[in-house]
């Protein structure tokens, strides 16, 4: 076959790839050790339930701290929330109940770990540029997101119980595939694994948080420390302190 | 013929950033992630560079380009020099005026780094190339057929008057050749100022 004959052939199995696999793109979980675990389920007496308190939320990508924001907060709280352990909970700018209640106070850090391999996307679209888009249905891309949740439960006794889960996942695409959407949902399934674990882990201590499980500490003046925050940076940072130089003449 | 259609360009231009600009005064910060497209049009005058004694031909006339493109990847590096790639493609038709009233049409995989710069004032620089058709081609010293390639590079800043939508200021040099394919195959040089919009989604 003649490369004329052969030409509008490639070019439609080319087109038709594009538009088929060039617009693909799917999202690989990284299995949790819970994953074949079943669910645990526990019961609790509606009266036996105590509010929560969320005091604190700290959110660090890749080791750099961030504002959390309120969708994340409703999502940690729901999450909570779908665990039925809580009579109620209250997020970190609302006002929480008295503190001759017995209320459970929750602080909650979550690190993520982002890897878009921008390096090799930039070489990639290079190459998929020079070819035309032909390369398109041959060259994914990758998107690494891993998180790590530690939860941290003080019971109005002053006992804490610590929780952690973490989760990782990568979302491959072709270049017609990417949307920012594809990111979003990438953060959304690492995210609802890490709190699902989270969870599961929670309701096997159901007893420990049951309003009985503790008497409500003697009524008196309570104290809470008041201190400034360490510096969370660390690596190869240089701190800088302004000198002054004298030059003799 | 040339004034009216930069009377269309720059008008549409205005008219959808009247349609879209808020109505109350807000932070304008433009939030591009992997997967961000943008779609563009911009227009300009090419204008010849005759860079050597041998090129003779002063070809000029207005240029449009509609385009395309994706945001490939996070901001990467620190600095002034901190920004996204993106990649994508455009056509470019040009009308040239002179030295005869003359096409040329090409369509050109682009590469371009958009700098952080400030929020609403973003640099940026790209590199295109690709296949070129004008009948300009064998009708001058320079060139001898019609089928040609283009090559682009340059830069230009954007300013976002929102979120999602840019008004977009550059220059481009221009080249254009057919690779060795016939002979003559001495090139035609351009200058390209221009101006367009860009909608990001």
């Amino acid at each position: 076959m003649s490369v004329e004959k052969a030409l509008p052939s490639l070019v439609l199995i080319s087109c038709g790839l594009i538009a088929t696999i060039g617009c693909a793109r799917w999202i690989e979980l990284v299995p949790s050790p819970d994953d074949g675990r079943a669910r645990a389920s526990q019961t609790i007496a509606r009266d036996e339930q105590v509010p929560l308190i969320m005091d604190r939320i700290h959110i660090t990508r890749n080791g750099s701290p961030q504002n959390p924001s309120a969708e994340t907060e409703q999502r940690i709280l729901g999450s909570l929330k779908d665990i039925g352990l809580f009579s109620y909970l209250t997020g970190i700018n609302t006002a929480g109940p008295t503190s001759q209640e017995k209320v459970i106070r929750a602080r909650f850090v979550l690190d993520e770990t982002i890897d878009p391999h921008a390096g090799n996307a930039a070489w990639k679209g290079i190459v998929i540029g020079a070819s035309m888009f032909i390369l398109t249905s041959f060259i994914p891309f990758e998107y690494d997101y891993a998180a790590h949740i530690a939860l941290e439960l003080e019971r109005w006794d002053g006992q804490t119980m610590h929780y952690e889960s973490q989760s990782a996942g990568t979302a491959r695409y072709h270049l017609f595939g990417a949307t920012p959407i594809m990111i979003d949902e990438l953060k959304g399934h690492v995210m609802e694994t890490c709190l699902t674990q989270l969870s599961s882990q929670l309701v096997l201590d159901t007893t420990f948080y049951a309003a009985s499980s503790a008497p409500i500490a003697e009524p008196g003046i309570r104290t809470v420390s008041v201190k400034s925050r360490a510096p969370e940076t660390s690596g190869p940072f240089r701190t800088v302190i302004p000198v002054s130089v004298t030059t003799t003449p | 013929m040339k004034a009216s259609l930069f009377f269309v360009i720059v008008s549409l231009g205005f008219l959808l950033c009247a349609t879209v600009i808020p109505s109350q005064a807000e932070e304008i910060v433009p939030r591009l992630t992997v997967g961000t497209q943008e779609v563009g049009l911009s227009a300009g005058y090419l204008l010849p560079n005759r860079l050597t004694t041998d090129h003779t031909t002063k070809q000029s006339g207005p240029a449009f380009m509609p385009s395309w493109a994706i945001v490939l990847t996070d901001p990467i590096g620190s600095g002034w020099y901190r920004g996204q790639i993106l990649l994508g493609a455009e056509i470019v038709y040009i009308q040239f005026e002179r030295p005869e009233v003359t096409h040329g049409v090409g369509f050109t995989p682009k590469i371009k780094y958009l700098f952080e710069g400030t929020h609403r004032l973003r640099p940026y620089i790209e590199f295109a190339g690709g296949p070129f058709w004008t009948d300009l081609g064998d009708r001058v010293p320079e060139e001898s057929s019609q089928f040609n390639f283009i090559l682009t590079a340059g830069g230009g800043i954007s300013w976002f008057v929102t979120s999602q939508l840019s008004l977009n200021a550059g220059y481009r040099f221009h080249h254009i050749s057919n690779a060795g394919t016939s002979s003559p195959n001495l090139g035609l040089n351009s200058s390209l100022p221009y101006g367009g919009f860009t909608f990001y989604f």
